[in-house]
Formats: C-alpha cells, structure tokens, sequence
C-alpha cells in the first residue's frame, strides 16, 4: 500500500512527500482497484482545457498598417461610382445622394492649386480616392425606428479584463484560455491517475468534474493522447528518457463549451484561465518546455 | 430632364361655396428627348458606358515612394513568411509528439493504446462552439449549463 501511496505522490513535480498517514488514504482514494503489478500503475491521464477565442484575433501593429495601406492602395485605384446606376435621374433619391456629396474643386483658368490641377471626370478628381457618402436616413424622433439606430458595438474589453480577474471565462477574449490548477502548492495541468483500465480520454473528462462542477459542458477533441510526459520519484524526467520505472502523464485536448470550472475538491487550492504566455509565467520551466507546442499563440 | 415628363396644368378654381379645389387638365403630349439632338444624346450615352471615363488615373511613384512600396511589400512577405514557418514549425512538434506518445502507450498498454485508436465516425463538430466575431455577443458566456439527464429506458 504504501508503495502504491508513494507513486502517487510522485505525479507531483514539487517532490513534496506528505506524512505515512496521508499517503495510505491517499492510496485508497486512488488506486483502490489497481494491483501493485497491473501496468496501468503509474499512468494518469492530464487534460489540456482550453476556452477557443470568442473574437477575432488583434492585429499586430505591422499587420494593421499593412491592411490599411492596402486598403488606401485598392480605394486610389477604383472604379468612380456610377451613380447614373443607382440612381435615377430626377427623383428624390438622387437629390438626396448628390446633396449628401462633396465635391471636389474642378478647374478655373488662371487659378493655381496647390495639390495639382484637378482632372475631373464623372465629378470625381481622377488622381484621388473618392470618397462616397451615403445620405443620412431621416431620424424621426416620433418613432421608434429599430433600423435607423446607430450600431453600438461591444468591448472586445471586458469588465473580468479590467477587474483583473484570473479565474474568469470572459477575460482575453480573443485569445485561447488553458485550465490550470494549484495542487499540493504546484501549478500544472488537471491530471488524474487511471484506477480502471478505461480510454484516457473518459478518465480525463470524469476526472475533471470531480475536481471541477458537472455543470460543464466539454468536448473532447480526440481520445488519442496528444504528448506525455515522464515522471521519476515525482521528478520530471526528459523528453527522450530511457528509463524504464517511470510514471506517465498522457495529455488529452478538450474545449470547454458551456458552463464554469468550481472547485468541488479538497485537493485543488486555486484554478486561473491563462493564456499561452500567462501558462508560460506561472508553472515549472521544464513542465512548459515540454508543452509549450501544445498551446495555441492565438 | 423635366422637359422629358409630360406636363400637366395644375388650375386653382376658386369655388365661393366649397372653398379652394386643385383640377387636373391634359395638354398635349410631348415627344421624349424632343430637345435634344441625336448627336448629343449619343455622347451622353457613350460618355455613361466609356470605360475610359470611369477609371482612375494610373498610379504613378516617385522613386522615393516606389522605394518605399517595395520595402512595405518585402517586409510584408518576410512576415508572412515568418509566421508560416513558425506555424510549420509548431505542427511539426505537434505531431512528434503526438507520435511519441502513442508509441509510448502502445509499448506500456496494448488495451489503452486500442482505446485512444478507435475510429469515432459517429463523432460530429460541437454547434454550440461560436465562431470567432469582430465583437463578443450580449451575452459573453453561458455560466448556467447543466448537464442533459438520460432518460432510463
């Protein structure tokens, strides 16, 4: 028993050895069923959680200058507007849309313009962009018009961002969130040792709504594993280790859809939703450097 | 174009009884265009469909901002291409390790190495996961789900 007790503890990369009685009801709790011998000894399962981007991603400042530059390029180089086809001549609506113009300066004999002599062709200076304004919809202040109502867009900031808060689904909308949990004073992934032999992905998902709520909704990605990792005496071992007596920790993706991660277990002290970089600065360098390909840069 | 529409004479009869009442007369109808000579309205019509009337001058740099063009387009290529194989790069990863760790499983448990191999052809994409929007919905995230109860059969 107290063997069994012992490469439990050795899941954790702290090294940290609880006192005889605590690894007996430890070894109950976990390995009830499994026999000393049984090659399921030593395996868990670890969930990579991830909340997908709800926005799309910020631009970097480069690509945004790009697009715009782009975007200047495509409008210099357009076609002018053929408001003959829009609208025809005559009716009210063309009144409106030529009203609603501004057009630019067209060329007087004996005048000297700055930004070169205009070349006006269909009311549009040829060497420029033209810029089309449309009319403004008459506001009526009697009626309650549900369309004429100016769009007003949501943050992509929210009130979690501002209020700094780390344990929120609604923060860093645009990036990917990864669950982490605190555990015997260690942050790393969710993990839980296989005590029957049933697909890893099964023991990950059961697991997580032990430690977690079961009022999540999730979705595993795949049942098969996506990285291990190798555990010693509670010690993490290197990618390409030939040792033979280890414990393996198989990670599983899912995404969290619907509902909220609460702690419903003595084992979890704390839980954040972190980004790629927050996961970077928070666990063991060598636990990120053996996961760091796993979490998503967007 | 006013000369174009047919003209009515809109006539105020003053009625000492019934107040003031608007009466509709038709005069005689005019032809369409009649002041325009064909000539004219040909170079109208072409001036509308001339492709040439219609299109922007052609760009054309200084050297200076011919220079600054390409700079803008090179770095722009070497971006992408930056970030295409930093992409690569990670998918690489990505499926060695996926690979070690399949390769481990079925070297430590044959059962759990079947398991995370099944083919899941009834497995379909989530509809409730959102596609990314330029802005996020009124409601940002659903915090009360509670899980489906089978019904026993």
């Amino acid at each position: 028993m107290l063997e069994m007790g012992q490469s439990e503890i050795e899941h954790s990369i702290t090294g940290y050895s609880p006192p005889f009685v605590e690894v007996f009801t430890m070894s109950v709790r976990n390995f009830a069923s499994v026999a000393a011998g049984s090659e399921l000894a030593g395996i868990s399962s670890a969930l990579l959680l991830s909340r997908i981007p709800l926005v799309t991603p910020d631009l970097h400042p480069f690509e945004a200058a790009y697009y715009n530059y782009q975007n200047e390029l495509k409008r210099r180089l357009m076609w002018t507007f053929p408001k003959y086809y829009y609208f025809r001549k005559g009716t009210v609506a063309e009144r409106e849309f030529v009203q609603a113009q501004k057009y630019p300066l067209f060329k007087r004999p004996g005048v000297w313009f700055p930004r070169g002599v205009p070349d006006l062709k269909h009311g549009r200076d040829r060497r420029f962009k033209e810029e089309v304004t449309l009319p403004k919809q008459q506001e009526r202040a009697d009626e309650d018009d549900e369309l004429s109502k100016p769009v007003v867009f949501n943050s992509r900031v929210t009130a979690a961002d501002e209020a700094g808060d780390l344990t929120s689904l609604e923060r860093r909308l645009s990036r990917t969130l990864y669950l982490l949990i605190k555990t015997k004073g260690a942050w790393k992934f969710p993990s839980f040792p296989l005590v029957e032999p049933k697909p890893l992905h099964e023991a990950a998902e059961q697991g997580l709504r032990e430690i977690g709520s079961v009022n999540m909704n999730t979705w595993t990605v795949s049942n098969t594993p996506t990285a291990v990792l190798k555990y010693s005496n509670g010690k993490l071992l290197d990618a390409e280790t030939q040792e033979k007596e280890v414990e393996r920790e198989y990670f599983i993706k899912s995404h969290i859809i619907g509902g909220d991660f609460q702690i419903s277990s003595s084992d979890v002290e704390e839980f954040r939703w972190l980004t790629k970089e927050e996961v970077e600065q928070t666990v063991e360098p060598q636990y990120y450097g053996q996961l760091g390909h796993l979490l998503s840069t967007v | 174009m006013l000369s174009n529409v047919r003209t009515s004479i809109i006539r105020q009869v003053d009625y000492l009884t019934s107040g003031t009442q608007l009466h509709f007369i038709r005069t005689k109808r005019k032809k369409a265009g009649s002041d325009k000579s064909e000539v004219r309205k040909l170079v109208t019509q072409l001036s509308v469909l001339s492709a040439n009337r219609k299109q922007p001058k052609l760009l054309k740099f200084s050297n200076e901002d011919y220079v600054k063009h390409q700079v803008i387009q090179k770095s722009w290529n070497l971006y992408v291409r930056d970030k295409k194989a930093e992409e690569a790069n990670i998918l690489q990863k990505q499926y060695e390790s996926i690979r070690a760790a399949n390769e481990d499983l079925q070297s430590v448990s044959k059962e759990l190495f079947s398991f995370a191999n099944t083919r899941e052809p009834s497995k379909r994409f989530p509809l409730e996961l959102r596609v990314p929007t330029e802005y996020p919905p009124n409601q940002i995230w659903h915090h009360d789900y509670t899980p489906k109860v089978e019904k026993k059969k």
